[in-house]
């Protein structure tokens, strides 16, 4: 009896389900995906340090999820004591008709299973198959073939879906009890025609609080932007305190007197559906202020995670590009304590331990470092922008740092093994080669005021206007700050401090074989521990770095799309819930403007321009707050080389639009609906 | 006397083939220009109904209706809505206020529906309200006022667009003796002031007694009509009753 009238319910009122119903299935759906990862590997030919990824990405997954199931948890039950509100006159009939309040709450736990239940099994399904195309995806990021492709499925991803969204039901059952148990009768009859009134009624103190609250996210964003992400010190907190204050505040204060502003000009007030729609906003002002502030944090967390999120994995796949032109770097560094130190003859020592480098490389070329007393703050370069990018603390310190130098021949091997141009210096001349674009104005703008050094009590002018963008070793991403190149007479009796020996290989060479072989001649359980005996302390592969690169570039954008999608949703389900489960009063509302004869045309506009303000005004804010967030996260990215910011922003606006979008739509044509419903 | 309202053979069936239900039933009667008039019958009768028809929010089945020499039977919904903005003004049993605006706006919303210059507002809203004796509620929210109150305001919001016909279904049927005394002397007063035409559904007879001029409906046609003519009210309410009386079988509605 029970459950049918439950059942009953779920269908009749199909339509307020039907986006809480969508959201939930969506949320299920990535959820299962993004735990299924692991299954998915299974079809893709990986390398080891491909595998290692692999297993990176799975478990940042896994973690993610917590936090993440925590979101969705969320969003379930505060839908949930949004529909118990919103069905209170129904509630309240069962009551009068004698049926305890034990009975009602089985209904709804009732209801709430079947939805569950429902969610669940299509979120699955649908997960289940997305998972497919998951998979295709990430073997591109990791630039893998799929051996053959076969459907996957993930028993595990399938447990903890069902284990993680079991638990969210049971706490969503158990709230819905509690409220269930505290509803009154009388309160359920006379469910709220109240307004809800602001605390604030002057004019002034609304004019006051918004100036307040225009300062506090003006000292927000000036603090992040001085600050930086860099360090959590006190004025990151500051301007993250600051700015939530500010936020609230915001909204608190607008809501409030844009009523009054408008109502001063009586011509716009009084201008079509302008009273009526700024008087339903107000009406639920206490509970819109609040919700609003918390959506526009949402939406910052969101775009910022997706276009920022995107940025990174987008540089980490260009910089490497441009920082791993060798094959192969090996590179040594000196120990301090070695006070003879001699040019380290790589080949020659591998050559000893029967290991014929030419054989697997069809050119090698060494550099070999050496230290000065010029440190980079000699040079007094003008490195304002890094100054305000990244504190002065990371400049500062960079300042004590020695210049390296390297003699011009080392130099012009490299240069040919990447098809570059000689370097010709005379015997007192020099040039700067440098990789990293932050500090490339700089030393230019150094070189160009004509840049005079001292080295070794010689005195050496520049033989280049602009600094030289070699790449010396492969690694990571473009690292070189700033390195002296003089000619080979120069470096007598300045100290070697590393070498780097950059190969490339012959076609058809295995380097895993190659590698192999090294690791267990030198013994290398992995590449930190140093064995004084082998000739080098580390290599770096392009194709590992290419791999990990990819790995991590991976990680990175699913994350961000994870986080992003979840936030995104999440919020918008809230906003589309509110706005539904308003419908109903609002019908009323909207049906008695009809009867006065307003306009299908007009009481559309009123209705649409409700529903576009409830969901753009946090969107606003969100996006101001993120064009201050994401120009102080690029700074970050930046380290790393340079960010597509147009790109970026493409893309995370695509997403917007189709998912808020698409909510804001759906929201709309529902409330239309149930206000044409309940005219006929 | 010019006809503000005629309605000529009008009938209303619901249900289907071989269960019709006539709600009205060949009706035919016509309204003068500042006319007070009253439509009685039990529930049940159709009178609800017929001012559905009237009042354009549902159709007719057959038949004619002209107000203002316009025939409503004709229009389409776009020109409906024109037509209800601008010659008609309703006021409901339930008041029908919007609870979150205040008695002003909601006087004023009637005006910005038909898209009145925003100077022109405060003094229209203003002479209504001195009329109808709410200034002191103007900006007060209708969940503040009491029932007669929230009736005066609508009847404010019907009439401060100095529409053709004035429509009110039950106006009194929500509230007390005094307030609908109240009510209906304000009705009395914007009939005679500012000569609006007022057509009343009501199946209370004390209600009925402020009219000019009285339909009684019975199963869905007119059963009997009463002019007030010299009467007094008290004259003329117990010449309603003996009606009510004929129409039989509705005491318990009878005061």
């Amino acid at each position: 009896m029970f459950s049918k009238l439950a059942l009953k319910n779920v269908t009749k009122s199909i339509k307020d389900y039907t986006i809480y119903f969508l959201t939930m299935t969506f949320g299920v759906c990535l959820f299962y995906m993004f735990n299924s990862i692991d299954s998915q590997a299974a079809m893709m030919q990986l390398s080891t340090s491909q595998y290692e990824s692999m297993k990176m990405l799975t478990q940042a997954m896994a973690y993610v999820s917590v936090f993440i199931s925590v979101i969705l948890g969320f969003l379930i039950v505060y839908a949930n004591q949004f529909l118990i509100k919103r069905r209170k006159k129904e509630l309240g009939i069962y009551m009068t008709l004698g049926m305890e309040k034990r009975k009602i709450s089985h209904i709804v736990i009732i209801e709430t299973f079947f939805i569950g239940v429902f969610a669940l099994a299509i979120g699955l399904i649908v997960g289940i198959f997305g998972a497919q195309g998951l998979s295709v995806v990430t073997a591109k990021m990791f630039e893998v073939n799929l051996k053959a492709f076969q459907f996957t499925f993930s028993m595990n991803a399938f447990y903890k879906t069902l284990l993680y969204f079991g638990i969210i039901f049971l706490i969503v059952m158990f709230f819905n009890t509690i409220s269930i148990s505290k509803l009154k009768l009388i309160d359920l009859l006379t469910a709220g025609k109240k307004n809800e009134s602001l605390k604030i009624k002057k004019l002034w103190i609304s004019v006051t609080l918004f100036l307040v609250s225009v300062v506090c996210l003006g000292i927000a964003y000036y603090c992040i932007t001085k600050n930086g992400m860099l360090y959590m010190n006190a004025m990151f907190t500051t301007s993250i305190v600051l700015g939530c204050i500010g936020t609230l505040l915001f909204f608190l204060s607008l809501s409030g007197f844009l009523l009054r502003v408008v109502q001063t000009n009586k011509r716009l007030y009084f201008k079509n559906m302008n009273m009526f729609v700024l008087r339903q906003i107000n009406s639920k002002i206490n509970t819109t202020f609040v919700s609003m502030s918390v959506i526009c944090v949402m939406l910052l967390i969101t775009i910022g995670t997706l276009s920022t999120g995107m940025g990174l994995a987008d540089v980490l796949s260009k910089s490497m590009k441009s920082s791993t032109p060798y094959d192969i770097t090996f590179s040594y560094e000196y120990e301090k304590g070695d006070n003879n130190r001699q040019v380290r003859d790589i080949v020659g020592m591998m050559a000893n331990d029967k290991i014929d480098l030419g054989r697997y490389a069809k050119e090698y070329a060494q550099i070999s470092y050496y230290a000065s007393d010029i440190k980079y703050g000699d040079l007094k370069l003008d490195l304002s922008s890094l100054r305000s990018d990244y504190g002065d603390e990371v400049v500062d310190r960079g300042n004590q740092q020695p210049i390296p130098i390297i003699p011009v021949t080392d130099y012009n091997r490299a240069a040919k093994m990447q098809g570059k141009p000689q370097l010709v210096l005379k015997e007192n001349e020099y040039a700067v080669n440098c990789t990293l674009y932050q500090f490339q104005p700089a030393i230019d703008a150094f070189l160009n005021n004509g840049g005079k050094i001292a080295l070794n009590g010689n005195q050496l002018v520049n033989a280049e206007k602009t600094s030289l963008q070699t790449a010396l070793q492969t690694s990571m991403s473009p690292s070189d700050s700033g390195t002296l190149i003089v000619p080979d007479a120069m470096v007598k009796g300045l100290t070697l401090s590393g070498e780097a020996l950059n190969a490339n290989y012959k076609a058809g060479i295995n380097e895993e074989e190659f590698l192999g072989r090294l690791q267990t001649l030198y013994n290398k359980v992995d590449i930190k521990s140093r064995k004084i005996d082998a000739p080098y302390d580390m290599e770096i592969s392009k194709t590992k770095i290419s791999e990990q690169g990819a790995g991590l570039k991976t990680v990175v954008s699913y994350l961000a799309i994870y986080i992003g999608l979840v936030f995104l949703i999440t919020s918008a389900a809230v906003l589309a819930l509110q706005q539904l489960s308003e419908a109903s009063d609002n019908a009323e509302r909207y049906g008695l403007l009809k009867k006065l004869g307003a306009e299908e045309r007009m009481v559309n506009h009123a209705l649409f321009t409700q529903i576009a303000i409830y969901f753009f005004l946090p969107l606003s804010l969100a996006i101001v707050h993120s064009i201050v967030g994401i120009k102080v996260a690029n700074n970050v990215v930046q380290v790393l080389g340079h960010l597509d910011i147009m790109g970026n922003t493409f893309f995370t606006a695509a997403i917007f639009l189709v998912i808020y979008g698409g909510y804001f739509l759906a929201t709309y044509f529902g409330s239309k609906s149930m206000i044409q419903q309940k005219q006929n | 006397m010019q006809n503000i309202l005629s309605v000529e053979h009008i009938e209303k069936y619901y249900g289907n083939k071989g269960n019709v239900t006539k709600a009205v039933d060949d009706i035919s009667f016509e309204v003068g220009r500042g006319e007070f008039i009253g439509i009685m019958g039990a529930s049940g009768s159709g009178k609800t109904t017929l001012l559905n028809c009237i009042s354009t929010i549902d159709s007719a089945t057959a038949g004619h209706i002209n107000i203002n020499g316009m025939d409503i039977t004709k229009l389409n919904s776009k020109k409906l809505s024109q037509f209800r903005r601008e010659q008609l003004g309703f006021i409901f049993q339930d008041f029908n206020l919007l609870d979150t605006l205040t008695a002003y706006e909601n006087i004023a919303l009637a005006l910005t529906i038909v898209k009145t210059p925003s100077s022109e507002i405060d003094v229209r809203v203003g002479q209504v309200a001195k009329e109808l004796e709410i200034e002191g509620v103007l900006q007060k929210y209708p969940y503040q006022m009491s029932g007669g109150q929230k009736q005066r305001v609508a009847s404010a919001r019907a009439i401060v667009t100095n529409p053709a016909l004035i429509l009110a279904d039950e106006p009194t049927g929500a509230l007390d003796s005094k307030s609908s005394r109240m009510l209906l002397e304000s009705f009395e007063k914007l009939n005679k002031n500012l000569s609006a035409t007022i057509l009343m559904v009501t199946h209370d007879a004390f209600t009925a007694s402020y009219c000019h001029r009285i339909l009684f409906i019975k199963d869905g046609k007119i059963f009997d009509e009463l002019v007030r003519g010299e009467d007094t009210r008290k004259q003329f309410f117990n010449k309603i009753i003996e009606v009510v009386t004929l129409l039989g079988g509705d005491n318990s509605n009878v005061l």
